[in-house]
């Protein structure tokens, strides 16, 4: 049975879709179904959702697109991770790292601060 | 699939419209959509389940949609901006490598432009400052100088008496206030030297109706208006500098004025003079009410300032009701006189206004022509390169992307002839104000302000594009295959092309008709007036101006002594021949008249008289050269007979005592049989000369002894041999000065400078409107030229076949030649018309000649004529020298 889904947060979303994106050029359904099976399904999504947050990243020039065939043989559009979008990963994910790791100390805590 | 073949081409050259957009994320959900349904449906769901599940689970696919179109939508427009700015940029570097290309065509067109433009922007610099610039008072344009007028005999900007403008400031019910004015030269001395120094008698409140405050010390006080009150004196801060070095302590400090001490109470602002010229003021004593007084109109004028809201009709208006009330209590002395206010601007600018706008409209057409000349350059050079435009529009390139290219050239000269020309402008004004004899007014600030900027700017996009735009369109129309075809056959261009170019060239010499008529009626009128028989021998004169300070010569007597010892003296000079003098000489603008009445004639409402009359010394007709025609002159025995008597002029003699033996028929000021003024015998008649101006008709004088009621104020003439008679002024000025250190010689001119200053504006107009139908002829030729030498060298092949053929080198030229004439032709007839619809801008302007002078409208449109047809005897003759067998072996 899946659990009700978290609110995925804009910037996260964005944070997965390049991460995913590391591992080669993929369409948005494949993107879909790789971010679900990562998380295990805990972070279920409209995922419809994906393909604005594409298409916006796409704007600023983080990913690029490409119709291609897809293994399907159908006309797909194919998204691939630029080298400024490889960056903008990079900085993000340590932001990110620094988040959790403030936000489990304060989870971990068990007193307050004298 | 032929759509999504041509998305995708298009895709491919970014030329994606909204509607391919919305193709594209309509496939990218739908093939989400499907995917996810299939590996539902293979995850054991039924068909239609599986499709449920994988919309369920996509979430709302309409707002999707939406949210995904608006970002690709936004992301498209901003790189078809990006795009456009390239591709022009592109474009830019294209023209330019072009245009540098053929730098012997980007040379003559810039160079002609900048012409263009350097002589339009100069007159509409001068009109800027003549007509736009506010004058630099508060709120100028609520300014308003008011005069006398006498309506029913036309006359305006007449002197006013103190009780005008006494009744007009009291009575007004729209002015914020009113402040008067008169001339009042000055002499400024000190132990070492004196200077005669340009003023006014102003009164307390004029500079603040004006709006302008002393920088040092104050205004003048109504106490000080007062007769009798301490003797004060404002400075300009010229003056200031100039004779007082500019030392702070002045205010308070006494200077010797008219041989009178005066108080310096303050000092105006840096270039502000009053009016025009004058650089030192005085309050104006307010007179003591006496009726007797009301009709002596002697000051100037006045200067009010409208109320907020005010117009200048019903300024007009209250006025004339203050008029019509004195009329009523003083008949005599206000029938028929009427105020006459005009705005502060018309007052200074006058005639020059009408005058500005003729240059304007010369200068426009001189700027026509050279467009004109340069859209044949660019027809021709389009011609040449059709060719080139043939292939390009053969690869692909767009029509649109063609015109723009030819735009860009057109502009791109236009903006540089227009920056060259800018360069040019205060230099074109400082020649322009070369032309004023005197010192311009310093209420005119000539020079390039933003409105002057931006008209350059206006003209020089305006020209471009009307250079651009027919080559322009005639490169969008370019027939691919017809244009490589005849670029091979070298005839590129095609009728439709010398149609056009014919058309401009008649369009130049039509205008060129228009304008060299206009200068020729102008210089004819001026040389009309120079011919005009003066009455007197200007040349071998000179004049010098004295005036005694009053305070020392107050009575008769004593001015006597002064000036028959100042003949005396200047007559034993070196060079010197006669010696003679006038309050006022011929054309220095001093002319006073008055009405007069002759013994035993009462006077006829409708028929009054009025007489020129000064004083002038016995020796004076002698000096100037007009002879004594009847009776005698001046002699110096006259001023003791005891009978006051004076020399009428030949006009005087022919309006009043025709038939009639003029001599001892006596004449006075006025027409009221009770007046004690005292009768005027005529004793002899001068040959009339012409005193006040040109053109003004010759009025009737008469000349009363300057020995009999000395005046303080002369100006002496003296005759001499020597060739430039300005080679006495340091003699004259010494011998003056010994006689009196307060009476310093001023104004020192020949006559024939004085003569040609009081005609410099009909010769002006005349040499500026002929520089430019000088320039409108020779641009013409050029065009004309231009445009025979092109159709010959089109016509090469042709010219050689004809040869061939057996046609005589005589008969090929006038092929040629006739083509030149029928253009000379339609274009004068047409410049003809033109002229005559234009006569009646320039009758105002005009003087003893007709608008439609037969002379003129004949002559001119003939040698123009003559000139277009010269133009194309050079190609002509070019044609003649075609070798057959080259001609038709070329290409």
């Amino acid at each position: 049975m899946p659990r009700p889904p978290i609110d995925l947060l804009q910037g996260t979303l964005d944070l997965l879709i390049l991460k995913t994106l590391t591992w080669g050029p993929g369409h948005g359904y494949a993107v879909a179904r790789w971010i679900e099976q990562l998380t295990g399904s805990t972070l279920q999504i409209g995922e419809g959702s994906l393909y604005p947050a594409l298409h916006r990243l796409e704007e600023r020039g983080w990913v690029k697109s490409e119709w291609e065939l897809s293994e399907h043989n159908r006309r797909a559009k194919f998204y691939t991770l630029t080298a400024k979008g490889r960056q903008q990963l990079r900085t993000e994910q340590a932001a990110w790292t620094q988040f959790v790791a403030a936000v489990g100390k304060v989870l971990d805590a068990t007193s307050l601060p004298a | 699939m032929a759509d999504r073949e041509r998305a995708t081409w298009r895709r491919h050259f970014r030329l994606l419209g909204r509607a391919d957009l919305r193709a594209d994320v309509d496939d990218e959900l739908a093939h989400h959509l499907d995917l996810h349904a299939r590996d539902l449906a293979q995850r054991g769901y039924s068909a239609a389940a599986a499709r449920d599940e994988a919309a369920r689970r996509f979430g709302d696919a309409s707002a999707i949609r939406a949210e995904c179109l608006e970002i690709d939508d936004r992301v498209r427009r901003r790189t078809s901006r990006k795009e456009t700015l390239m591709t022009l940029m592109h474009d830019l570097r294209l023209t330019a490598r072009a245009l540098r290309r053929s730098r012997g065509f980007t040379s003559v067109a810039v160079a002609c432009l900048a012409i263009g433009v350097a002589v339009t922007a100069t007159i509409f610099g001068a009109a800027n400052s003549l007509l736009v610039r506010p004058l630099p008072y508060r709120d100028a344009d609520r300014l308003v100088a008011i005069y006398g007028a006498l309506p029913a005999r036309d006359a305006r900007g007449i002197n006013i008496s103190f009780w005008d403008y006494q009744s007009w400031r009291q009575e007004n019910r729209t002015f914020a206030d009113i402040g008067i004015w008169s001339w009042s030269t000055i002499t400024v001395s000190s132990d070492k030297d004196a200077e005669r120094v340009q003023s006014a008698l102003v009164s307390a409140n004029l500079f603040s109706v004006l709006g302008v405050a002393p920088i040092l010390g104050r205004h003048f006080t109504p106490a000080e208006e007062r007769a009798g009150a301490d003797r004060v004196i404002l400075l300009s801060y010229g003056l200031w500098q100039r004779r007082y070095g500019g030392e702070r302590d002045i205010i308070g400090k006494t200077i010797r004025v008219n041989a009178l001490p005066y108080t310096v109470i303050g000092v105006m602002p840096p270039d502000f003079k009053f009016p025009e010229i004058g650089e030192a003021w005085r309050p104006l004593p307010v007179e003591s009410p006496n009726d007797a007084d009301r009709g002596n109109r002697f000051y100037a004028g006045a200067i009010g300032r409208l109320k907020d809201g005010v117009t200048l009709q019903s300024a007009k208006a209250d006025l004339e009701r203050i008029m019509r009330n004195l009329e009523a209590t003083y008949p005599n002395d206000y029938r028929g006189w009427s105020a006459d206010p005009i705005t502060l601007r018309d007052d200074v600018v006058g005639v020059m206004r009408r005058l500005i706008f003729v240059f304007l409209g010369a200068v426009g057409m001189v700027l026509l022509i050279i467009c004109a000349n340069v859209a044949n350059l660019m027809l021709a050079r389009g011609a040449e390169r059709r060719r080139e435009i043939g292939i390009r529009v053969a690869l692909g390139a767009g029509r649109g992307r063609v015109v723009r290219h030819v735009l860009l050239e057109s502009v791109i000269i236009a903006a540089a002839g227009g920056m060259l020309g800018t360069l040019l402008v205060p230099w074109g004004l400082r020649l322009f104000l070369a032309l004023y004899p005197g010192e311009v007014p310093f209420y005119f600030r000539f020079g390039l302000d933003g409105t002057v900027i931006a008209f350059i700017l206006l003209i020089s996009l305006l020209s471009g594009f009307l250079l651009g735009l027919v080559p322009a369109l005639r490169a969008a129309n370019v027939d691919v295959g017809s244009a490589l075809k005849e670029g091979s056959r070298g005839q590129a261009g095609g009728r439709q092309g010398s149609r056009l170019r014919d058309g401009l060239v008649v369009a130049e010499l039509a205008l060129s008709v228009m304008l060299l008529v206009g200068a020729t009626l102008l210089i004819r009128s001026y040389r009309v007036l120079t011919d005009t028989h003066l009455g007197f021998d200007e040349k071998g004169l000179l004049a010098v101006r004295v005036s005694l300070p009053s305070a020392e010569f107050p009575e008769f007597d004593r001015r006597r002594v002064y000036w028959e010892s100042a003949y005396q003296r200047l007559s034993t000079l070196p060079g010197v021949e006669v010696v003679g003098s006038a309050e006022g000489i011929p054309f220095s603008g001093w002319n006073v008249q008055s009405q007069m009445s002759i013994d035993g004639r009462p006077a006829v409402k409708g028929h009054e008289l009025d007489v020129h009359y000064q004083n002038v010394s016995p020796d004076y007709f002698r000096a100037i050269g007009a002879p004594i025609v009847r009776g005698r002159g001046l002699t110096t025995a006259d001023r003791d007979s005891g009978v006051y008597v004076g020399v009428a002029n030949e006009e005087l003699v022919r309006r009043e005592f025709a038939g009639q033996d003029p001599i001892g028929k006596r004449i006075r000021w006025g027409d009221d049989p009770n007046s004690t003024w005292p009768w005027i015998t005529i004793v002899g008649v001068v040959r009339d000369f012409r005193h006040w101006r040109l053109p003004a008709p010759m009025q009737p004088a008469i000349y009363l002894s300057q020995l009999a009621r000395p005046s303080t104020s002369q100006t002496i003439v003296l005759r001499t041999k020597l060739a430039n008679p300005r080679t006495l002024e340091p003699a004259v000025r010494a011998a003056l000065r010994d006689l009196n250190n307060d009476a310093p010689a001023y104004q020192v001119q020949t006559f024939e400078q004085v003569v040609s200053i009081s005609l410099w504006r009909q010769r002006m107009q005349g040499q500026v409107l002929g520089v430019f139908a000088v320039m409108a002829m020779l641009l013409a030729a050029i065009g004309i030229y231009g445009v025979i030498s092109y159709a010959v060298a089109q016509r090469t092949r042709e010219m050689g076949v004809r040869m061939a053929l057996g046609a005589k080198r005589s008969q090929v030229a006038m092929l040629v030649l006739r083509q030149g004439t029928r253009l000379a032709f339609i274009g004068v007839g047409i410049g003809i018309t033109g002229a005559l619809l234009l006569r009646g801008t320039v009758a105002q302007l005009l003087y003893g000649i007709a608008p439609t002078d037969p002379l003129t409208f004949v002559a001119v449109p003939l040698s123009l004529a003559v000139v277009a047809i010269l133009a194309s005897v050079l190609p002509a003759q070019r044609a003649t020298r075609v070798d057959p067998v080259v001609a038709m072996k070329a290409d």
